[in-house]
């Protein structure tokens, strides 16, 4: 596994599993989170597309796979569906804690 | 000229803009300021590791090179960005559909 799905990995396990968890079953709004997820891929996706292009950054090609989506390493696609993903877990289990307070 | 520090400063605006018009008003909820400090402390681990471990490689002649630790301001920019813009989006479909959850 190179170094940043490693990162993935970490990051999103916690989230992804506990989500599950019966109170928070906040995947049963599947529609929101895909398009909430969706336009946030799409839209920080063409920013880090034309960053990547100009320059502004770059990745460690020993640090992640040799798969491309345009020329973005296919961790750093995943990147803004894994960090939304937990962000909005992270939203709704604050939520979630105040309402049972 | 410093590209990625005018368009993070571009976006962390254009975010609060849209924040302030949507209707989950998210600015007058303590839990959302309870979220960004969660939020930034997952950052610093995530992207700490990422900018620390040269995973990703900033180009000086496009950011300020100001950083805390190893990330790059506009770092915070960009990431205040993202995850506010995706609570904005999540609330305005969840408010738009189905009931809220439990």
């Amino acid at each position: 596994m190179s170094s940043y799905m490693l990162v993935l990995v970490i990051s999103g396990i916690v989230p992804l599993l506990a989500s599950f968890y019966p109170p928070l079953k906040f995947y049963k709004n599947s529609r929101a989170l895909l398009l909430s997820i969706a336009i946030i891929l799409i839209a920080f996706g063409l920013w880090d597309i034309y960053a990547t292009w100009r320059g502004h950054w770059q990745f460690d090609s020993a640090s992640v796979w040799k798969w491309r989506v345009v020329n973005l390493p296919v961790e750093e696609v995943l990147f803004f569906v894994v960090i939304p993903f937990c962000s909005i877990f992270t939203w709704e289990t604050v939520n979630y804690l105040k309402r049972m307070r | 000229m410093k590209e990625y520090t005018l368009i993070s400063v571009a976006a962390a605006v254009l975010t609060v803009l849209i924040a302030r018009k949507s209707a989950s008003r998210l600015f007058e909820r303590r839990e959302f300021y309870i979220f960004l400090l969660i939020i930034v402390f997952f950052k610093l681990l995530v992207n700490g590791y990422l900018t620390s471990r040269l995973i990703v490689i900033y180009n000086p002649r496009f950011f300020l090179n100001v950083r805390i630790g190893s990330i790059p301001v506009e770092d915070f920019l960009f990431g205040f960005s993202m995850v506010t813009m995706t609570i904005v989006l999540w609330e305005h479909f969840k408010l738009g559909h189905s009931s809220r959850f439990g």
